[in-house]
């Protein structure tokens, strides 16, 4: 089994890009792979706790929840890019991490596979 | 290098990926690009390297109402399972364009 | 132990959305990356300036005086003087219509050492060859 490392920084609402990435970390973890998700930019926004559930738009908390559960799995987001958006450590998804940049980049050292989900 | 691109626009980032050489490159449609592969117009085919293995995301392709019985012979269905084996078991590098 | 290189492509124009910068503040951050690894080890970025992201590059922007941000050229700037690799792809510009001589080519005016690369295609294809991992933006 192997480590991927997902990074994004795709708004949450308003694109499905985030959608590919926690599908895609969610199939690599069900198949026994380990996950770190970074999240950066508009992505940050995925942090924040208690998404109300409209359905007009994609809710990926519960997947999230399930996926910090199996322990294979950690969602890291940019904390300047989220104190930029007014997104506060004690608004923060519970077991969701804060860090800058470079935790990302060692994160991908320590990656078998690595893929950047774009678009803004 | 073998090199997995994700495609995700249906007009643009084609000149980018045109030009990416691999010695194994596949290509991978997802998002708004799976319209490619529902496509009767050859032409739209010709936007994707000649060489490339094609896949189709299958979540991607029944969210926009486009049936897989349809698609042109040189797609392969995939689903994201598929893709975390395409990630990891056929391709060394990954890319979103 | 050991040398991961990861390259940086950036395709995307400057300023309609913060893609570019975020590219630039990701290659950037390599440099404090080993307070997360064990000894040795080292994250190598190469910053690569394809396609439209080209328009990146060019100086004398002035996005403080106009809107408060920093500029994509003071990034650029930024990553020069840590010494990080940046390549612009020569047939880009000339496609563009970018003038060589426009686009930001070091960081002497803050003491940097390092000069970009206005480089063929070929030779940026030759680093995302190399590269352990590749980031498209």
């Amino acid at each position: 089994m192997g480590k991927l490392t997902i990074g994004s920084f795709s708004s949450p609402s308003g694109t499905m890009s985030l959608d590919f990435a926690i599908k895609l970390a969610e199939a690599a973890v069900n198949k026994g792979h380990t996950v770190d998700l970074w999240l950066s930019g508009n992505a940050t926004v995925l942090g924040n706790r208690d998404h109300k559930h409209f359905k007009d738009y994609s809710h990926l908390q519960k997947t999230i929840k399930i996926l910090l559960d199996s322990g294979r799995f950690q969602m890291t987001i940019c904390e300047a890019c989220a104190d930029a958006r007014g997104c506060k450590k004690d608004n923060t998804l519970q077991g969701c991490r804060r860090a800058s940049m470079d935790w990302y980049l060692a994160s991908c050292f320590n990656a078998d596979r690595v893929i950047l989900v774009g678009d803004n | 290098m073998k090199l997995c691109v994700f495609m995700s626009e249906y007009r643009s980032g084609y000149d980018i990926v045109k030009r990416l050489e691999a010695e194994k490159l596949g290509i991978v449609l997802v998002g708004n690009s799976v319209y490619h592969a529902a496509s009767d117009n050859k032409a739209e085919h010709c936007m994707l390297p000649e060489n490339a293995e094609l896949y189709v995301l299958a979540e991607d392709l029944e969210c926009r109402g486009i049936e897989t019985a349809k698609l042109a012979s040189e797609f392969r269905v995939v689903t994201y399972p598929d893709i975390v084996d395409l990630i990891f078991d056929e391709y060394e590098k990954s890319v979103w364009i | 132990m050991g040398i991961k290189k990861i390259a940086f492509v950036i395709r995307s124009m400057p300023y309609k959305t913060e893609v570019s910068k975020l590219a630039i503040a990701h290659a950037i951050a390599s440099q404090t990356a080993e307070i997360y690894l064990e000894n040795g080890e080292i994250v190598e970025p190469v910053l690569c300036f394809i396609g439209d992201g080209v328009f990146n590059c060019i100086k004398n922007q002035h996005s403080m005086k106009h809107y408060g941000v920093t500029s994509i050229e003071q990034h650029i700037k930024n990553a020069l003087l840590l010494d990080l690799k940046v390549m612009i792809c020569k047939e880009d510009l000339n496609k563009s219509g970018i003038r060589e001589d426009a686009v930001v080519m070091d960081a002497a005016e803050m003491g940097g050492e390092s000069r970009s690369i206005i480089a063929p295609y070929q030779d940026i294809q030759k680093e995302m060859n190399s590269a352990d991992h590749l980031m498209f933006f």
